[in-house]
């Protein structure tokens, strides 16, 4: 453990490092606070700028913007009451009646704090967790890492989206399109039915590309959606508001009270390490929490700090808690994780239980990088916020247009191919449609990229032994699939319940 | 409707796929050939999408899902004035796409960027001073961020 963090310190601290680290968290901010751009959609146009970099300084460079992003939507929620992610939802219910009433100020530090203290509470869970999970699955064959990504992929359809059977389709949907290309054990090509676009299979970045940032960015320009924009624009002139931060003060606030911060932590990094259940759950969950434990439940919504606290505490330690199957398992938790892994991939490191023992200095690194943009987030909140207030001015039909330009850039910079651009609108279609009806997006992205690894391990399995009962008779592998039986039924009586009740 | 609509396509991709995972080339005696994986995945994704169909089919006889109301012309009215943006941005998004390789990586971009921009948002002769220099800014930063720190070359049209 010890030697894993005197290898990621060294790798970190050079000078080239804490700067990417720095423009990763000021992006993953701005990303965070604008409406509508969301911080998976920065983390994804982040990863073609990172190509040309080694794995070390791209791995910081995308932490940096999660663990940025995830305190960027506090600035909009507090001060003009819109989420400018899902996941700062539940800090408007205090954060902006606060701002209200006239301390802006003191909102926007206390959720600054929460969020620090969290990541840090949320890193020492990592850290903590991350390497017994890692050395338990040391233990896993094939039968149990294919039983794990069916429970895994299971999980996510049931957390995310509108009912499980579309969240099921969803991931099952990456799975099969994943097959399209050259087959992960033997080569051969697959399913390219000589269209050329194919042969080399859909590639990960596409889908991300096509599916998170193409697909969002046309549903934000459908009339109802930019007649809301608008409307908000107009209600707050967020230049007018004045405020003036206390640090200080508000540090002693928030300290004073360690159990609600622990508390939301704790939720947060629970709920971050489900797969699936990411940001967007916790700080509803948190907030919840807390204004139930509370000894002052009832000025909860009219700006209480513990409000603010526990909704920011939540979001942010997500990301401590979104790392540990990511790292221990190499399985992501949600699209941000999935991101990072395929950009471990691209640098050629094979994540999986393994990565702790044979990439020392690549794990080591994550977890350094991931206290050093704490630190970073906390000093460029407090020293820029007024410049990062400033980004919401950016008109979206200047956003839009230049981000489609980005997105067709990350795309064409990932192979230099221009059929890749055709295949993204093909998927960027498909993925306005699906998010259209209602079909979770994140299992197909998890899908896409657990297919090839959930692949391999079968066939690895029924190579060693063609004996498929061993699914069922291995116990870990067993305990996998029962746990994902249970997700279903568990899911489904809960719908029904949520039907009868209505 | 649209989600009966994208079971089916579903549900036909999982059929295209299914009956044409045979006969790749086996290498030796391994148990599940190239084609056996895909295939157990579609299979499954063909029930998960017929029992979705069947749940919507039901729901729609029973009348709980709000069917198509009005008459067509309407719809597509609505549908016009809702997506009227969605759906030229997408086309001009395409164009764009093409016209890389035959105008080159720089002026269509800077052209996409105008165009869009004018499209979405207010087409008055300060919006074109503005989106002009975003645009022109924006993707010659962009071009020689990427040519000179990641050495990519973007394709330079047939034209220049």
């Amino acid at each position: 453990m010890l030697e894993l963090f005197v290898q990621g310190t060294a790798e970190i601290f050079q000078f080239h490092i804490l700067i990417i680290i720095l423009l990763g968290v000021v992006a993953g901010i701005v990303a965070g606070l604008i409406p509508g751009f969301s911080v998976t959609m920065a983390i994804v146009l982040t990863l073609p700028l990172t190509f040309g970099m080694d794995p070390v300084g791209g791995i910081a460079a995308m932490i940096g913007v999660l663990v940025g992003g995830m305190s960027g939507g506090l600035i909009t929620a507090t001060l003009l009451g819109i989420p400018g992610t899902p996941s700062a939802v539940a800090t408007t219910f205090d954060a902006y009646p606060m701002a209200r009433k006239g301390q802006p100020g003191k909102a926007l530090s206390i959720g600054i704090w929460a969020s620090f203290l969290s990541s840090i509470v949320s890193f020492f869970i990592l850290i903590t967790i991350a390497p017994q999970i890692a050395s338990f699955a040391l233990m896993f064959g094939p039968w149990e890492m294919f039983s794990l990504i069916v429970a895994a992929l299971t999980i996510i359809a049931g957390v995310t989206g509108e009912s499980i059977l579309k969240g099921l389709i969803a991931g099952v949907f990456g799975l099969l399109i994943a097959t399209i290309g050259a087959d992960p054990i033997v080569g051969v090509s697959r399913f390219s039915f000589d269209i050329q676009m194919l042969r080399a299979g859909i590639p990960f970045l596409v889908v991300l590309i096509g599916m998170f940032a193409i697909s969002r960015l046309l549903n934000s320009i459908e009339r109802t959606e930019l007649e809301k924009d608008h409307k908000k624009k107009q209600e707050d002139k967020i230049k007018d508001i004045k405020f003036i931060l206390k640090p200080k003060e508000t540090l002693i606030n928030v300290v004073k009270r360690p159990l609600n911060l622990i508390r939301s932590s704790v939720i947060g990094a629970v709920i971050g390490a489900i797969p699936g259940a990411g940001g967007s759950i916790a700080n509803i969950i948190a907030y919840d929490q807390a204004k139930k434990w509370s000894k002052e439940s009832k000025k909860f919504g009219e700006g209480h700090e513990e409000g603010i606290v526990a909704s920011e505490a939540g979001n942010n330690s997500t990301v401590g808690g979104d790392l540990i199957p990511t790292l221990a398992l190499g399985i992501p938790g949600s699209a941000v994780t999935a991101v990072l892994l395929s950009a471990l991939m691209i640098h050629g490191i094979n994540p999986g239980p393994l990565l702790m023992t044979n990439e020392p200095s690549i794990a080591g690194s994550i977890f350094i990088a991931f206290l050093v943009a704490s630190f970073f987030m906390l000093i460029t909140q407090f020293l820029g916020i007024r410049f990062f207030v400033r980004v919401t001015e950016i008109p979206t039909h200047i956003l839009v247009p230049v981000i489609l330009m980005l997105c067709v850039i990350g795309t064409y910079v990932l192979n230099n191919r221009v059929t890749d651009l055709y295949l993204l609108l093909i998927v960027g279609v498909v993925g306005y449609f699906f998010a259209k009806y209602k079909f979770a997006l994140a299992p197909v992205i998890i899908g896409v990229i657990l297919g090839p690894i959930a692949e391999v391990n079968l066939r690895r399995a029924f190579m060693a032994n063609p004996d498929w009962t061993l699914f069922f008779s291995r116990p870990i592998s067993l305990t996998f699939l029962i746990l994902a039986v249970l997700m279903i039924l568990f899911t489904v009586w809960q719908t029904r319940r949520v039907n009868a009740q209505t | 409707m649209g989600e009966i609509v994208i079971g089916i396509l579903i549900i036909l991709l999982c059929l295209l796929l299914y009956f044409n995972s045979d006969g790749f080339p086996q290498i030796n005696e391994t148990h599940l050939d190239p084609g056996s994986y895909p295939r157990l995945v579609a299979s499954i994704l063909f029930i998960l999408c017929l029992l979705l169909l069947i749940q919507k089919v039901r729901n729609m006889i029973s009348g709980r899902d709000e069917r198509i109301r009005g008459n067509f012309r309407d719809n597509l009215n609505y549908i016009w004035t809702e997506y009227r943006l969605v759906i030229i941005t997408f086309a001009v998004l395409v164009l764009y796409i093409v016209f890389i390789t035959i105008l080159g990586f720089i002026i269509s971009s800077i052209l996409f960027i105008v165009a869009t921009a004018l499209i979405i948002g207010p087409k008055k002769k300060k919006d074109i001073v503005i989106a002009g220099t975003v645009s022109v800014m924006v993707t010659l930063g962009l071009y020689f961020f990427f040519e000179t720190a990641l050495n990519v070359r973007f394709p330079n049209g047939l034209l220049f």
